[in-house]
């Protein structure tokens, strides 16, 4: 392990215990690591995008001597106007750019959600009920009860009363089933987290004290 | 004051505390629990067994630093798997912070594993932005959203992206994410180019991806520090998400014991007229 790695495992060390700090109370030494964190990111971000887009899919393409794009200077132009909204006065010019993405985005989004989310996924919900054995007919059974139970819980044209309010009220269990099995794998994903860092200060941070002693 | 008064007014920090010590004893005294693969995990592995050696695959580095302990250490179970079967593999990102410099160290360390070569046998594209256009853009042409790989190097120049135009060149596509991401690969990728894909993501958004597995729009799945365990079991490389999954273990039994704790307290509280437990 060489000194830089050491001095980098120390430096992620202290931002880590600084971020861990919190949970005691608030203070200035998380306030410090908060602040490095985000103005870090901002940094990297912008160099980032301005080497990947700006330099690498904008001028290079547009100013090289073999078969120039010229013509990415229009979406260069239309991304220019976004800045627009920093001048009061013509802000309003950045609109003719949003417009453009909202337009693409849902172009683009429509077909897939359709083609790739939405169809797919009703085509897999409309099973025969008596399929693949006592077992599959059961999920089957359940499936499509819960699918139903669950499109009439959000159906607010007729009030949840009688049959419809009883079936209603079968997709509320679906609901909280489903909203048990997310909260506990999201317990699951937090504790995965804490437990990266952990063994990031134990097995690195406490592990390069042999390196330096 | 009596025990569940106490309790009802237990500071919040003794339950860090407590969490804190579950954590980091099994760290000390190691532990092993048994792990149980589930069928989409399987489903996952036998997909990328079942594929030509030599085939081409690519692998996402869609994970921020912050989840890493989920998700890197199926990116290193993935590559041990691919690399033993010699498959060519490129990665890429649509995460900006960190993404291209976790998708260069994982590759690269588990490469020099097996010997594979840069620009032979594996290839790091990097970051772009916009994933939309990027995941549309590359059913038409890969070079043309990755000119350049990651170091700067045009494709051109790499002899492993010389026969890899776009999807129709790649045998199968495992994502390993943090995010919604997966969904777009599923409605951009597989539904418009049919190339199949399979994931690993975080414990929070595994759920909603059951029934795309289910549907036959992903091959297989793998659900944060668990999925990862399981998948460094199948591909015989135990690392830590398996180390991690004896502590999960404990914390998880800590927690139903707190749980337990709090909703007795808020019963014998209510009894009282007060308000329960309230940590």
């Amino acid at each position: 392990m060489t000194g830089i790695e050491i001095l980098q495992i120390w430096i992620a060390a202290f931002f880590t215990l600084a971020i861990f700090s919190f949970l005691y109370r608030d203070n200035a030494v998380y306030k410090f690591a908060e602040h490095i964190f985000a103005g870090l990111s901002a940094g990297y971000y912008v160099g980032l995008i301005w080497k990947s887009v700006i330099i690498q899919q904008l001028w290079e393409p547009m100013t090289r001597a073999d078969n120039p794009k010229w013509y990415l200077f229009i979406p260069g132009i239309i991304g220019a106007l976004m800045f627009a909204r920093l001048i009061p006065r013509i802000s309003w010019v950045s609109r003719l750019a949003l417009a453009f993405v909202m337009g693409n985005t849902a172009g683009v989004f429509i077909i897939s959600q359709l083609h790739g989310l939405i169809l797919p996924q009703m085509q897999d919900t409309m099973l025969p009920l008596l399929n693949g054995g006592f077992a599959g007919s059961l999920l089957a059974f359940i499936t499509v009860i819960g699918v139903i139970s669950t499109l009439v819980y959000f159906y607010f044209s007729k009030e949840h009363t009688g049959a419809l309010g009883v079936t209603a009220r079968v997709g509320v269990w679906f609901i909280m089933i489903s909203f048990g099995a997310h909260f506990g794998y999201t317990v699951m994903g937090r504790v995965s987290l804490l437990i990266g860092r952990v063994y990031f200060l134990y097995n690195d941070w406490i592990g390069s004290l042999s390196h330096i002693f | 004051m009596n025990f569940w008064d106490k309790i009802s007014s237990l500071d919040r920090r003794w339950i860090y505390l407590l969490v804190a010590i579950a954590v980091i004893l099994p760290l000390i005294f190691p532990a092993d629990f048994p792990v149980r693969i589930t069928p989409e995990a399987t489903q996952l592995y036998e997909a990328i067994e079942a594929l030509p050696d030599s085939s081409v695959v690519l692998l996402t580095f869609d994970y921020y630093p912050s989840s890493t302990a989920e998700t890197e250490p199926m990116s290193f179970a993935a590559l041990h798997q691919l690399f033993r079967k010699d498959c060519r593999v490129f990665t890429m990102t649509t995460i900006p912070l960190g993404g291209p410099s976790i998708a260069e160290r994982v590759t690269r360390t588990v490469a020099q594993e097996y010997g594979k070569q840069y620009g032979i046998d594996f290839v790091n594209l990097g970051y772009k932005a916009n994933y939309v256009a990027v995941l549309k853009g590359m059913g038409t042409s890969i070079e043309a959203i990755y000119p350049t790989d990651n170091s700067g190097t045009p494709l051109a120049q790499l002899p492993m992206m010389q026969n890899i135009r776009n999807y129709k060149d790649v045998s199968f596509i495992f994502a390993v994410a943090d995010n919604a991401i997966v969904e777009y690969w599923i409605s951009i990728v597989n539904a418009q180019y049919g190339t199949p894909i399979g994931a690993g993501v975080t414990a929070v958004s595994a759920p909603k991806y059951y029934s795309f597995v289910s549907s036959g729009q992903m091959t297989g799945l793998l659900g944060g520090m668990k999925g990862a365990a399981e998948y460094e079991q199948l591909v015989s490389k135990p690392a830590i998400a398996m180390k991690g999954m004896g502590i999960q273990s404990l914390i998880h039994l800590l927690i139903i014991g707190l749980v337990l704790v709090g909703n007795i307290g808020y019963f014998f509280g209510k009894k009282k007229g007060t308000r329960g437990i309230s940590v």
